[in-house]
């Protein structure tokens, strides 16, 4: 390789060049306005652009209900597995009700007016082969598919940066600048790659705003899956409070972290026909990503939830933890198991909500609270892991600072809100 | 033989690299889709031929850490053929980044993609002009369709880094017939 050659322009002489250069060899013939320029168009401008993004996302998150909650979580993976799995390892399994390695694997049972009690579907049995299994494979798996279907549809489209121009002035008013809103999709699916994908933010302050506001407030596609399983009626108010924090932290984060929010001029591409091959190469990849990380994620978490019970670790635990939770935030005590579980996996934690509640040891509004804390309290293990990749000591040290004033900022609060309600 | 997918985000780069190397890296509609440089195989003329695609970049100054990425690999690899993509609907701006990546003396060929695009807002380039200003090899393509692709590799081996004095000198003053109303 010859000797690298000492850059001879100047910008303008550059610009200069290109000038020179296209004058000869670029025409511009008569534009004509087609179909496409009036569609892209409805979807940019306020007036028919705003209707526009609530049907997108209505007919979202429709789909994502229908889809993977009713179809196939409701209407064959419940029933495959509470009525034909858990009975049938429950008939087979050696041990019974009591055994150690009976709980571990298959179900450890809950006192009931002083009885053990058998359980009776996969969310309250908890055991690695039954919960375990139902968690990924019966609910998840399903609301991943279908969220990542449609994303990558509208991925391919061109629609994300119409949204970004949309939201600008909401999210600008936060420091943030439109584009913010691509990562945070993202993240609805998995916060891992949506941390990665705050990348082509200008300064270190949106960097770092962004990173921390993803990982406490968007919960990831597992987790609104085994929700909307869970608890569909209480979705909408879920949203309304992360939503709500998102953009009131992101306010205060603005005010208080050092730095420039500058303006980021972004493309806003033709409107494009998805491909099927690359939709379906994309939802391959992003799927088996999932099985790959979670599954065992899931597994282990069980394990170790189920190891803490049998060892009474847990009990001291929420001997220890309970007081706080149930003074300042208002859940019982029993929280404490789920919040673990938490760091390994946010929907297997999820799911132990749902046991609890369905042992009726929690009220709509403690379940609706220890959800919310759930997702803010830590981000997962595996984002935890890529924040320590992506920011600097100072940057992670402030992000977790954040993270701790937030969640007990806002959790006090949902408190406090629901104790001047008179539900909580 | 190393090769370098540079260009302005969302121009597509990764779609070059996946119809090159048959890999699967994520191909999205909008800006920022790829943050990181990815590293892929494939084979001309009997020649393993290693080909990277890096984050879209609008020039060589980084403004943010995915464009860092691309700088920094451009300056690893001094060794390589830089296929520059650009927007041929926007033809101008992707201009700037390839004369910096020619000014700093790599092999270029300039790959027009989104022929398709630019062909549908009746936008014409003389390529045969542009290549004989510019000295690279200047080829349009459509890489969601392919289009254009063999002719783009047959043409790898034949990029020679230019002077940009020649390029200067070649343009002359800009005095065109092709200049339309």
């Amino acid at each position: 390789m010859q000797e690298v050659v000492k850059v001879p322009q100047s910008v303008d002489e550059r610009w200069d060049l290109i000038d020179k250069i296209s004058r000869q060899t670029v025409e511009f013939g008569a534009y004509k306005h087609t179909l496409k320029d009036a569609i892209a168009e409805l979807t940019v401008k306020p007036l028919t652009g705003i209707p526009v993004a609530i049907a997108v996302i209505y007919g979202f998150w429709s789909f994502f209900c229908d889809f993977a909650g009713t179809l196939f979580t409701d209407g064959f993976m419940v029933r495959l597995f509470d009525e034909h799995w858990l009975p049938w390892l429950q008939s087979v399994f050696p041990g019974g009700l009591g055994n150690p390695l009976y709980a571990l694997m298959i179900d450890a049972g809950h006192m009931e007016d002083g009885v053990l009690v058998a359980s009776d579907n996969c969310f309250e049995a908890f055991g690695v082969l039954t919960s375990g299994l139902f968690v990924p494979f019966g609910v998840v798996l399903w609301a991943v598919l279908a969220f990542y279907l449609i994303f990558a549809i509208l991925e391919d489209i061109g629609y994300l940066p119409r949204l970004a121009v949309l939201v600008d002035t909401v999210l600008h008013k936060i420091g943030l600048h439109g584009y913010a809103i691509v990562p945070t999709f993202i993240s609805l699916g998995c916060n891992v790659p949506g941390v990665t994908a705050v990348r082509p933010l200008e300064t270190r302050k949106q960097r770092f705003m962004m990173i921390t506001l993803l990982s406490v407030f968007v919960p990831c596609g597992a987790q609104i899956g085994i929700m909307q399983d869970l608890i569909p009626e209480l979705m909408g108010w879920i949203f309304l409070t992360l939503v709500i924090g998102y953009l009131g932290f992101g306010f205060i984060l603005n005010k208080i972290v050092p730095g420039k929010s500058p303006e980021i001029i972004m493309d806003v591409p033709p409107y494009q026909m998805p491909t099927f091959k690359n939709v379906m190469s994309k939802l391959w990849i992003r799927t088996s990503k999932f099985l790959l990380v979670a599954v065992p994620f899931v597994l282990l978490g069980c394990l170790i939830v189920g190891l803490m019970y049998l060892t009474g670790a847990m009990d001291w635990l929420v001997a220890v933890f309970g007081p706080l939770l149930m003074g300042w935030f208002g859940v019982p005590s029993e929280t404490v198991a789920p919040l673990i579980a938490g760091f390994l996996r946010k929907d297997l934690a999820v799911g132990m909500i749902g046991g609890l509640m369905e042992q009726g040891i929690m009220t709509t509004f403690q379940v609706f609270t220890s959800v919310v804390l759930l997702c803010i309290y830590f981000p997962c293990l595996a984002t935890f892991a890529l924040m320590i990749k992506e920011e600097n000591w100072k940057e992670l040290l402030g992000s977790l600072a954040s993270l701790v004033a937030m969640v007990f900022i806002y959790g006090g609060l949902i408190h406090l809100v629901g104790i001047m309600l008179g539900v909580a | 033989m190393k090769i370098l997918l540079m260009g302005h985000p969302n121009v597509g780069k990764s779609v070059f690299f996946n119809r090159l190397t048959g890999a699967k890296v994520f191909e999205s509609n909008y800006p920022g889709t790829t943050v990181d440089f990815m590293k892929g195989w494939m084979c001309i003329e009997g020649e393993d031929v290693e080909l990277i695609d890096v984050p879209g970049t609008f020039s060589l100054e980084p403004k943010d850490k995915a464009e860092e990425v691309s700088v920094e690999m451009l300056e690893e690899n001094r060794d390589c053929v830089v296929v520059c993509v650009l927007d041929a609907s926007k033809i101008e701006r992707g201009l700037y980044l390839a004369l910096e990546i020619i000014e700093r003396g790599y092999p270029v060929v300039v790959a027009l993609n989104m022929w398709d695009v630019a062909e549908d807002k009746n936008i014409r380039i003389d390529v045969a002009k542009l290549e004989r200003i510019l000295g690279v090899p200047v080829v349009p393509t459509t890489a969601v369709s392919g289009e254009g692709f063999k002719e783009l590799v047959s043409k790898l081996k034949a990029s020679a880094p230019v002077k940009i004095e020649e390029v200067i000198k070649n343009a002359g003053g800009g005095e065109s017939a092709a200049v339309s109303g």
